[in-house]
């Protein structure tokens, strides 16, 4: 690749999309949303800011620099700057590139590439490997996600680190993807058939709650496929920069999903089901189009493929506690599905729901962000958990593993009481069998 | 900058209130204004009003000029740091001090959001009105600077009307404080009025007392819809001349319509030419009567569809997507070259014509929308700036519509101030006279001309001339 191929200072091809950097008019109405500004201040640490900054490279005003490198990955990708902005700039995939960029622009070297390349193009497009190499289970209980961990920073982190990251990780339980059958029928009436995406974490981390997934998926009439052939969606290597990888596990999901016939592919990771809308772009160059949008279309969040479908409510047992819910920014921001999970939740007989304020505001996990910018990932979480603290609710229900981790992580830290449930869990409560 | 200068200015502040580097420079480079753009030396953040006067003396010895800013959201470039120097950013310091339920105030630090302070006082039971487009990240300093109108302006007035007392530094460094809770004051010159909409040059505000009323017991929203763009105009003029008062009443054309509902997905209808989002509010005998008076108005004039928002919900929804025109217009051009023109509102239907003659005969996409009670419209070219010879028509587009405001006894600017954008057109307006009683004010109030130089008119230091 040389560099006169490249758009500006780039260092790489593959830059973020330059029409869409100067579709920002500069308005700021992004700025109270952007949970790294809020924390900072800082102009450069806002969507406009970051947008300016590779622009400003784009246009020659700025070297690639080790501050906008720092932005990128500073950046949480939570997107609510997508959801507040009228203009349509999206500041967290132009980060996205960037992360992309910096690979290039700042190489790694010796065993901190070797360690993430093992991890990013080895083990994750490998669920065998993932699953039944040693080396998950030390990764785990050493070093929670710190898979997910990004680069440069894996070696350099403290002992503080260390602690939160074990802090974190959730009693272990064998991976579920092995133990899924490949068809699980309908229960009663069936209501049609539809593929599970099993994200990484999800099957690693939280396979109790994938079981439940499908437990409900049944319950609701529905013939489960598990295909074990799917590998990991790309987010990680996307949030990592790694465009390339992404792009070959992209064409392998997509090649195997689309070789099923199924009704809609349903993922109870908010990040997964983010990522796997995100292929359409990904793979824009493919010239695969048709394929791409039929795929585009059948991607469903659990909450929204449920509430699509209409929830049988008929012998749901209740549950009578309060109940909140957080909002993961790959759901509400990145996917735009915000009513359905209450909807859901308000469905199920007993509960008594109470709106969480802020909801929808970041809660610091955001990938690896909760292990990087340890102080940073702190303060934003105590805003978050001032807010659940005020709802009195016993149950924090969520949809996505990263901010389920931070977020019983946080509550346990705090002393505080709620139990913290992801929605499938919920609902599997209240389906009998 | 030197190391020492940053030095001093580090210990004056500390190290997280002193921006230096290049990035940063870079993202205090501009503000929502296109085409502008020039990086200042240095960025510092005062915490506190004394650091204010210390910045200023500090700016004097060293002979940088000092450019306010708040959030950097103004359209005519006022807080771009032109001829470098030091831009003086006031979102740190940001408290409100005190809502006054028995005088009925609210006072502030001058980085407030404008928003913040409307809930604060919200939260009293009391009423902010003045609300910008851009108020949930507007400054209510910038909103002083920039004397900001907001959708509320025909009923409520503007931020002016609301200002009670100030206080800040002058350019010569000189701590002042003028104005106060009472609700009367004609003691000497009325110097807080010059400092409303002086966009930066004369003084930096530090802090402001602010007018708070009762909020109005109720509120009716109604949305007309057109299917020709005069039509609306003349709508607009007929409520006034019915002597009706609505407290807020915008307009909106087909393409801004088209970019709002692209955004907010609020069921705005695409195919109309324009609509009219009015509201009137007060006691609710009177907000219905008001309401029925409204209707009655619009049928008679021909509007296609009158509509009611539902709820409080729906109607707060329209009024947000409303804000979020200008934004969205930039959904189908990168860039949007906007204007703020204002006339008598017996002229707005000939405004409109002029708008839709001038597009055509410059061959440029123009979106309209603004505050149109007011008669004050923002007709906005859909543009590249990439192109230079789109840019020089949508220029000289501006330069042909500004005549016919100004003969119409209009104005070039009716609330985002002349900054850097509209220099050239203020001596069309106020004559040469004007511009020179400006100079002299702006130099006994700031005689070094460090007070952001460049803005409103050329070279500050002309002043002392005649
Ligand atoms: C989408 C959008 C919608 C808008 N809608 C409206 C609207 O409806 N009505 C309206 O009037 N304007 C509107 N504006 C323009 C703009 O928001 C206002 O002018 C606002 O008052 C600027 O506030 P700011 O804090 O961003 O100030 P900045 O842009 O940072 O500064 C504006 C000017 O004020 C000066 N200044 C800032 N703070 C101080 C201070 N403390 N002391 C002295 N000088 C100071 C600066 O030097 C500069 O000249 C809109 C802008 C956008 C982008
Ligand atoms: S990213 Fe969008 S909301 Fe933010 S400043 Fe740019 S245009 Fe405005
Ligand atoms: S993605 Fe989140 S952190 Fe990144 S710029 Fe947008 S709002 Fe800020």
């Amino acid at each position: 690749m040389t560099e006169k191929q490249c758009l500006g200072k780039f260092p790489l091809a593959d830059e973020p999309n330059y029409e869409g950097m100067l579709q920002c008019m500069r308005c700021g109405f992004c700025l109270p949303s952007c949970p790294t500004y809020v924390l900072t201040g800082r102009e450069r640490s806002s969507p406009r800011g970051r947008v300016a900054l590779a622009k400003a490279v784009a246009d020659e005003q700025l070297d690639f620099t080790a501050a906008l490198k720092e932005e990128a990955y500073f950046c949480l990708d939570c997107r609510a700057c997508s959801t507040a902005c009228p203009s349509g700039v999206h500041a967290g995939q132009v980060m996205e590139a960037c992360r992309n960029q910096a690979h290039e622009a700042f190489p790694l070297t010796g065993a901190v590439r070797k360690f993430r390349e093992f991890i990013l193009q080895r083990m994750l497009p490998s669920p065998g490997l993932l699953e039944t190499s040693m080396l998950p289970a030390r990764l785990y209980q050493k070093l929670g996600i710190q898979w997910l961990v990004r680069h440069s920073h894996i070696l350099k982190l403290g002992p503080e680190w260390v602690d939160k990251a074990e802090g974190m990780i959730p009693a272990l339980h064998p991976p579920l993807r092995p133990q899924l059958p490949d068809v699980v029928p309908a229960v009663g009436e069936q209501r049609g058939r539809v593929a599970f995406f099993l994200g990484c974490i999800m099957t690693l981390m939280y396979p109790e709650v994938s079981r439940q997934t499908v437990k409900v998926l049944t319950h609701q009439g529905f013939e489960v496929l598990t295909p074990k052939e799917q590998k990991c969606c790309g987010a990680p290597h996307l949030n990592e920069g790694d465009r390339s990888t992404t792009r070959s596990l992209a064409q392998h999901n997509l090649d195997l999903f689309m070789a099923l016939d199924v009704n809609a592919i349903v993922t109870d990771c908010a990040g997964c089901g983010a990522a796997l809308k995100d292929y359409e772009e990904l793979l824009e160059e493919s010239g695969d189009q048709e394929r791409l949008t039929i795929f585009r279309s059948k991607i469903k969040d659990i909450s929204e493929f449920l509430a699509e479908q209409g929830l049988r409510t008929e012998g749901l047992k209740p549950i009578e506690k309060t109940v909140t819910y957080h909002e993961p920014c790959h759901l509400c921001h990145a996917q735009g599905v915000s009513r359905q999970p209450r909807d859901l939740i308000k469905a199920i007989p007993g509960i008594d729901y109470r709106e969480l304020n802020e909801a929808s505001w970041c809660c610091g996990s955001a990938a690896t962000f909760s292990l990087k910018y340890t102080d940073e990932s702190q303060q934003i979480l105590d805003r978050k958990l001032e807010n659940v603290q005020a709802t009195g609710a016993e149950l924090l229900v969520t949809a996505n593993p990263g901010c389920h981790l931070q977020l019983a992580w946080g509550l346990k830290q705090a002393g505080l009481p709620q139990e913290v449930v992801h929605i499938t869990e919920l609902l599997g409560m209240a389906t009998p069998g | 900058m030197t190391k020492a200068t940053l030095d001093k200015l580090t210990e004056l502040l500390g190290a997280t209130n002193v921006l230096h580097e290049k990035e940063d420079l870079l993202t205090f480079s501009y503000d929502a204004t296109p085409e502008i753009q020039h990086l200042p030396d240095v960025v510092v953040f005062p915490t506190t009003s004394e650091q204010v006067i210390d910045l200023v003396k500090f700016a004097r010895e060293e002979g940088l000029p000092i450019v306010p800013r708040g959030s950097g959201t103004g359209l005519s470039g006022g807080s771009i740091a032109v001829n470098g120097g030091m831009v003086l950013c006031l979102t740190r310091l940001n408290k409100i001090l005190e809502i006054d339920e028995e005088n009925l105030t609210g006072t502030v630090q001058a980085g407030v959001i404008t928003l913040d302070f409307f809930n604060a006082a919200s939260a009293k039971g009391l009423f902010y009105p003045p609300d910008p487009g851009s108020q949930k990240i507007s400054t209510l300093g910038g909103n002083i600077a920039e004397d900001a109108g907001g959708l509320r302006g025909l009923k409520y007035g503007v931020t002016r009307d609301y200002v009670m007392a100030l206080s800040g530094v002058l350019g010569d460094g000189m701590p002042f404080t003028t104005g106060g809770k009472s609700v009367k004051d004609v003691a000497g010159y009325a110097l807080k009025d010059l400092l409303v909409g002086s966009e930066g040059t004369l003084g930096i505000i530090t802090e402001a007392t602010f007018k708070l009323v009762p909020p109005p017991q109720a509120k009716r929203t109604l949305l007309a819809y057109f299917k020709d763009i005069r039509t609306a105009g003349e709508a607009v003029a007929s409520i006034i001349a019915a002597k009706i008062i609505p407290s807020t009443l915008e307009i909106m054309d087909n393409a801004t319509i088209k970019c709002v509902e692209d955004y907010a997905n609020i069921g705005l209808p695409c195919e109309m030419a324009a609509l009219l989002l009015i509201e009137v509010d007060g006691h609710p005998a009177v907000g219905a009567e008001e309401a029925d008076g409204v209707k009655a108005v619009l049928h008679k004039v021909g509007a296609a569809e009158v509509h009611e928002a539902a709820d409080a919900d729906h109607a707060a929804q329209l009024a947000a997507a409303r804000r979020t025109a200008l934004s969205a217009l930039a959904r189908v051009s990168p860039t949007t070259l906007l204007e703020d023109a204002t006339v008598p509102r017996s002229r707005l239907a000939d405004t409109f014509d002029e708008i839709e003659r001038l597009g055509e005969k410059f061959n440029l996409k123009v979106g309209t929308f603004g505050h149109a009670g007011d008669g004050n419209l923002h007709p906005t070219v859909l543009c590249d700036e990439r192109n230079r010879d789109e840019m020089e028509r949508a220029h000289a587009f501006y330069h042909e519509l500004y005549e016919k405001v100004l003969a119409w006894g209009g104005t070039v600017s009716g609330e985002h101030g002349i900054g850097l954008a509209k220099r050239d057109y203020l001596e069309k307006q106020i004559g040469v006279g004007g511009v020179n009683i400006m100079r002299r004010i702006k130099h006994s109030f700031d005689p070094g001309g460090l007070l952001n130089p460049g803005k409103i008119f050329n070279d500050a230091t002309e002043g002392s001339r005649d």
